[in-house]
């Protein structure tokens, strides 16, 4: 039998130990980068050293476990530094900070209102996109407050596409209102019919 | 609606649009009644009234109902030569382009992660034995891991049932089990003691970064079952456990590149693996 029962290792080694993470984090090798920026996640205090080294980092594997990191650690703080890279104008720290904050939405819930009433319309859009992972009343409520004010269509769209989800009867006159206040935009009316037909075809009881 | 149905349109466009969404897993109108029966199963099973009430239990995952709901989607139990279309392209593709750079003698490290009861890296011991002339040639390694001791435990022993042998030939089974009364029949020692089994769970760095790396690792069907949270983080440290160059074999519902952008997607003829770039990544 040519198969062999022989442990042969190869192991990476242990990661870097906390104080040696902020210098890595900086100043290492590639592969010390990145064993810098995941070992950072078991240090809650770190956030800010991530976020100032990921502003700087220029390889993705290594940007993409700081990211995470800062998922992890998952504190108001660590979700205030990736939202601050959703104003990046590297489309890739854009979308890097928008998946972190899909995952750390625990973190961030309480900055969300405030997000959501951005003055950037790209953030409110990717707003939009991250109240998709809250329970569905607490979405609702949020993107109709949005809805009621919103001035741009394509936030508006955002909004709508998520409550064509998560979103309740509770939903059915801030669609109106928008539809209304947007009649002139034809796709806008298309997807607020969509989501107001999803909503209205939830079906009473008696059927399980 | 027609009287039939359990959902009407929009509620299955909807389930549907969240199950892809989360899963990955495409359910068309063709498979609607498959949907709904399932839909059904689980809305009485939660005592959900209302397809609305059951969805926002799904969507919150309320007391783990995503993974009841995924499991009732797929089939848990596992096989010999399950999705054997990848232990071809392991034997066709992967090995090929893993010994390009190494010597007759040296080691290749294969990774079944999670284990189960076995039946995946005996399969791949088997498999090899069988289909690859170059066998004899390197040292291989094959390590099975699973959260679950009590499995291990089991796949230690070696022992299966008629159902997990269903799609091996009467050769097969003849060449390397034994049988064991009348419904079962144990792996030989020999392929025992090739596999070596140890817990782990791959969503913990510290569990998984003492196994080192591997050439070719089968992480089947389990990440579908992670939060987002917890399946990143699994797809950093199955990263860090590949060498430069190696490859992750998925279940057929899974997809990498859904998950993580640190892989490349490799298509084989056999089936779409992921592979650990062999150089930098910047």
């Amino acid at each position: 039998m040519p198969l062999v029962r022989k442990p042969t290792g190869q192991s990476p080694g242990p990661g870097p130990g906390p104080s040696a993470v902020p210098g890595n984090l900086v100043s290492g090798g590639t592969d010390e980068r990145w064993a810098a920026a995941r070992a950072a996640a078991e240090m809650p205090g770190a956030a800010s050293t991530l976020a100032a080294a990921l502003r700087n980092e220029s390889d993705s594997r290594v940007r993409e476990a700081m990211f995470t990191s800062l998922a992890r650690i998952g504190t108001p703080e660590s979700a205030d530094h990736v939202i601050s890279f959703l104003r990046s104008d590297s489309s890739n720290l854009r979308a890097g900070a928008l998946d972190a904050l899909r995952i750390m939405i625990g973190g961030m819930r309480e900055l969300l209102p405030r997000l959501l009433d951005d003055r950037d319309v790209d953030i409110r859009i990717l707003s939009c996109e991250l109240a998709r992972a809250l329970p569905g009343p607490e979405a609702t409520t949020l993107l109709c407050t949005l809805l009621s004010g919103e001035q741009e269509a394509n936030v508006c769209a955002a909004a709508v596409d998520v409550l064509a989800e998560v979103g309740s009867p509770a939903a059915l006159p801030a669609l109106a209102a928008c539809a209304q206040r947007f009649r002139g935009s034809p796709f806008l009316g298309f997807a607020i019919k969509t989501a107001t037909d999803r909503i209205n075809s939830q079906q009473p009881p008696s059927r399980a | 609606m027609p009287e039939s149905q359990v959902l009407n349109e929009e509620e299955f466009r909807r389930l549907c649009d969240f199950l892809y969404r989360r899963t990955g897993m495409v359910f068309s109108e063709a498979k609607r009644y498959y949907v709904e029966r399932r839909v059904v199963e689980r809305m009485s099973a939660t005592g959900s009234g209302t397809f609305a009430s059951y969805f926002a239990r799904l969507r919150t995952d309320a007391q783990g109902e995503i993974e009841q709901f995924v499991n009732a989607f797929t089939v848990n139990e596992t096989y010999f030569y399950r999705e054997d279309h990848q232990l071809q392209c392991l034997t066709t593709d992967l090995l090929t382009e893993r010994i390009r750079h190494k010597k007759k003698g040296d080691s290749i490290r294969i990774w079944s992660a999670p284990c189960s009861s076995g039946e995946e890296p005996y399969s791949v011991a088997m498999w090899l034995l069988e289909n690859w002339p170059l066998v004899d040639e390197y040292d291989i390694e094959i390590i099975g891991s699973d959260i679950d001791t009590a499995v291990l435990e089991a796949a230690r022993a070696g022992i299966f049932g008629k159902r997990a042998l269903m799609r091996l030939t009467p050769n097969l089974i003849e060449k390397y089990f034994s049988r064991l009364g009348e419904d079962n029949w144990q792996i030989l020692e020999d392929l025992r003691t090739s596999v070596q089994f140890s817990a782990a769970n791959i969503v913990e760095l510290t569990e998984t970064r003492p196994y080192g790396q591997f050439d070719v690792i089968f992480c089947r069907n389990v990440l579908i079952y992670f939060d987002d949270a917890s399946r990143r983080i699994a797809a950093e440290n199955l990263f860090e456990n590949l060498l430069p160059g190696g490859f992750i074999c998925l279940g057929h519902t899974e997809s990498m590149s859904r998950i993580s952008p640190l892989f490349e997607v490799r298509r084989f003829a056999d089936a779409i693996v992921y592979q650990r770039p062999a150089t930098g990544s910047t």
